[in-house]
C-alpha cells in the first residue's frame, strides 16, 4: 500500500512537470484559439444550413448541435489523436524510449501521467477559454442538474483516459513496424468517423448508429457529449460509463501487453 | 559486480521493398539479414574498476550496455549486473545504476536542471539528507549553480553533460555507465568531466564502465580496456599492457622520389599508402630500424624518412584494422 501510493506520487509529479513544461508556451498557444472557432464556425454554419433547409424536428435541436460543437472544440486538444503529439509518442520512432527504460518508472504509466499533464494543460489554456468565449456568442446549453455535470465530468475523464489508452496500444505497433505513419493514420480516420467527432451519432442512419454502438470510439466523444445534453439519462448513464471503463481496461490491457512484448524485441534505432 | 558470459545479440533487420508493390509485398513476406551485434563476449568487472570499453563505430559497444542496463534483451548467453538479470529485472537494476548517453540527454528538455532533479529525486526515492549533500558536492565540482534555474534546451553541451552526469549520480548508482561523455566537449570541458569521473570513483568507489572514441579519455581514467571489434572480444586486460604488446611494432613513413608500382619489403608491411608516401609496420625483433631502412634505400629513391613508435590511437587502429595483429581473441587477464 505504501509503495503504492509512492508510486501514485512519482506519477503525480510526472503529470505535473509535464503540465509546468507546456505553461512556457502558453502565449504561443492562445494563438491557437483562432484554429479553434475557425473550426467552431465552419461546422456551426454548415449545421444551420441543414437546419434551415430541412425544418423538420431532428434528434438534436440546432442549439445543441452547437453545443455539441462546442464541446468538441473544448475537449479533442485533450486527446492525443486531434492535439499536438506528446513527445512519448516519438520516442518510440526515435529510439530516445531507451532513455526511459534506464530509470526505476512503468513506461505505461509514465506515459499516461505525461498525457494527463498535458490535457490539463489544453483543458486550462485552451478548451475553457474556447467554452467562455463561445457563451458570449452562441446559444451554448448548459446543465441544469449537477448530477448532470458531475456525470459528464467522469465520463469525459474517462474519454481521455481511452484516448491514451488507444494512442499507447497503436504506437507501440511501432516495435514492430517502426514506422507507425500507416497505422495511425488509419486509426485516425476510423477513430475521427466513430466517435462521432464529425456527425453527432444520434443523426446517423440507424445500420450505421448500430455500428458504432458496438464500437469503443463513442466513448470518446458521442458518450460524454450526450450525456452533457442530457440525450443518456437514468440507468443508461451508468450503463454508457460502465462501457467506457471496460473499454479503458481492455486498452490498457492490450497496450501493456503490446508494450511488454515490444521491449523485448526492441531495435534501437541508431545504435 | 558485472558478469558477462558469452553474451550474444542477433538483430534481424528488414528490408523494406520500395515503391507501392513492394510495400504491398512487405505485407506477406518481408526480406530480412541478420546482424550479429554482439558476439559471444564474456567478461567481468570487479566493484570500483574503471573499464573503458572501446571500438570502432558498430562494434557493438553500444549494444552491449543497452543489454547490461535491461534496455535490450539478449539473444543468447548471460549478464549480471550488482545480482540482478537487467532484462528481467529492469526497474530492480535501474535503482542501482546510472546511465549517461552522451548524445542524448536524460533531462527533461523543457524543464530547468533543478527541477530535472527534483524529479529524479522523487523517481529514485532519495532521501532529503541525501539529495541535498549529493546537489551540493555536484556543484561544488561541476559548477552547476551557473545554470541550476536554466531550462536544459538552453544550455551548452558543455553544461548539459555536466547537468547529465551530476543527475545519473544523484541516487548514489553502484555502477556508472558512460557512454561517450566527452563527445563534442572542448579540452577544459573534457578535462573536468575526467577529474569528476576520477573523484567519484575514488571517493565513492563507483564502478564505471566507459565507452569513448576520445584516447585521451581512456589514458586518463581507464587501467584496464576491453576492446571489441565485428562484434567480438578482442582483448582485455590493462592498458599498459596492451600497449607493451603492441609497442613491439613500429611505423616507419616513406615519402619516395616517385610512384613505384611494388614497394614490398621483407620483413615489413604495408599499412597504407598514399601517392608516393608509404608506411611500414615492422618489428624491430625482426628487423632492425637501420636494416629497413638500408634496404629500402637499396631498392628506390626517397625524399623523406621518418619513425614513429604507435601512440594509443595508431595501436588501436592497428588493432581495429587488422586481427590477425593481435591476441588470440577473448584472451584475458
Amino acid at each position: 500500500m505504501r509503495s503504492l501510493c509512492f508510486a501514485f506520487q512519482v506519477y503525480l509529479a510526472f503529470a505535473k512537470k509535464s503540465f509546468q513544461r507546456r505553461m512556457q508556451y502558453r502565449v504561443a498557444n492562445l494563438a491557437g484559439l483562432t484554429t479553434n472557432f475557425f473550426f467552431l464556425l465552419v461546422h456551426i454554419f454548415v449545421y444551420t444550413a441543414f437546419y434551415a433547409a430541412r425544418p423538420a424536428p431532428q434528434p438534436l435541436s440546432l442549439d445543441e448541435i452547437i453545443t455539441y460543437f462546442v464541446l468538441c472544440q473544448v475537449s479533442f486538444m485533450l486527446m492525443p489523436f486531434w492535439g499536438t503529439r506528446s513527445e512519448v509518442t516519438s520516442a518510440i520512432k526515435d529510439g530516445s524510449v531507451a532513455l526511459q527504460l534506464t530509470k526505476p518508472v512503468d513506461f505505461q504509466a509514465y506515459w499516461f501521467a505525461d498525457e494527463c499533464g498535458r490535457a490539463l494543460y489544453y483543458l486550462l489554456m485552451r478548451g475553457l477559454p474556447t467554452f467562455l468565449i463561445s457563451l458570449l456568442f452562441f446559444k451554448v446549453t448548459i446543465p441544469q442538474q449537477p448530477t448532470v455535470f458531475m456525470a459528464f465530468t467522469v465520463s469525459m475523464i474517462l474519454a481521455v483516459f481511452m484516448s491514451n489508452a488507444i494512442t499507447i496500444t497503436i504506437f507501440s505497433s511501432g516495435f514492430w513496424t517502426l514506422d507507425t505513419t500507416g497505422i495511425s493514420g488509419m486509426s485516425y480516420s476510423i477513430i475521427t468517423l466513430f466517435s462521432g467527432m464529425l456527425v453527432p451519432i444520434a443523426l446517423w442512419p440507424e445500420w450505421l448508429a448500430h455500428i458504432a454502438r458496438w464500437l469503443p470510439f463513442e466513448g470518446l466523444i458521442d458518450i460524454p457529449f450526450s450525456i452533457y445534453l442530457g440525450k443518456i439519462t437514468g440507468i443508461a448513464v451508468w450503463i454508457a460509463i460502465g462501457k467506457q471503463m471496460v473499454w479503458n481496461l481492455f486498452f490498457i490491457g492490450l497496450g501493456r501487453l503490446f508494450l511488454t512484448r515490444g521491449f523485448s524485441r526492441l531495435v534501437i534505432q541508431g545504435g | 559486480m558485472i558478469e558477462v558470459d558469452n553474451l550474444s545479440k542477433i538483430f534481424k533487420i528488414y528490408h523494406h521493398r520500395k515503391g507501392f508493390f513492394g510495400s504491398f509485398a512487405n505485407l506477406f513476406s518481408r526480406k530480412h539479414r541478420i546482424v550479429q551485434a554482439v558476439d559471444k563476449v564474456s567478461f567481468t568487472v570487479k566493484r570500483g574498476e574503471i573499464v573503458g570499453y572501446l571500438g570502432p563505430n558498430g562494434a557493438g559497444k553500444s549494444t552491449t550496455i543497452k543489454m547490461l542496463t535491461g534496455i535490450l534483451v539478449p539473444t543468447s548467453g548471460s549478464v549480471t549486473v550488482n545480482g540482478y538479470i537487467p532484462h528481467r529485472q529492469r526497474k530492480e537494476n535501474a535503482k542501482h545504476i546510472g546511465v549517461v548517453f552522451g548524445q542524448r540527454s536524460h533531462l527533461w528538455f523543457d524543464l530547468p536542471v533543478q527541477e530535472s532533479f527534483e524529479l529524479l529525486q522523487r523517481i529514485y526515492r532519495i532521501p532529503e539528507t541525501q539529495y541535498r549533500y549529493n546537489v551540493e558536492m555536484f556543484d561544488e565540482l561541476l559548477s552547476l549553480g551557473d545554470f541550476f534555474q536554466t531550462p536544459v534546451r538552453q544550455l551548452s553541451l558543455g553544461q548539459r553533460m555536466r547537468a547529465d552526469i551530476a543527475a545519473a549520480l544523484l541516487h548514489n548508482p553502484d555502477i556508472l555507465f558512460l557512454d561517450e561523455p566527452t563527445i563534442g566537449l572542448d579540452v577544459v570541458a573534457k578535462a573536468r568531466i575526467r577529474q569528476f569521473i576520477q573523484k567519484i570513483n575514488a571517493e565513492r568507489q563507483v564502478t564505471i564502465v566507459l565507452t569513448t572514441h576520445d584516447l585521451d579519455d581512456v589514458e586518463k581514467l581507464c587501467k584496464r580496456v576491453i576492446l571489441i571489434d565485428n562484434a567480438r572480444l578482442c582483448f582485455d586486460g590493462e592498458l599498459a599492457r596492451l600497449r607493451r604488446l603492441l609497442s613491439t611494432e613500429r611505423l616507419l613513413t616513406v615519402d619516395y622520389a616517385e610512384v613505384y608500382p611494388d614497394i614490398s619489403i621483407p620483413s615489413a608491411h604495408v599499412t597504407y599508402q598514399e601517392g608516393a608516401r608509404v608506411q611500414y609496420r615492422f618489428s624491430p625483433e625482426e628487423i632492425s630500424t637501420a636494416d629497413l631502412i638500408g634496404a629500402i634505400l637499396q631498392k628506390f629513391k626517397i625524399i623523406d624518412i621518418s619513425v614513429q613508435e604507435p601512440d594509443i590511437e595508431e595501436l588501436i587502429k592497428t588493432v581495429y584494422e587488422d586481427n590477425s595483429l593481435i591476441l588470440p581473441c577473448g584472451e584475458t587477464t
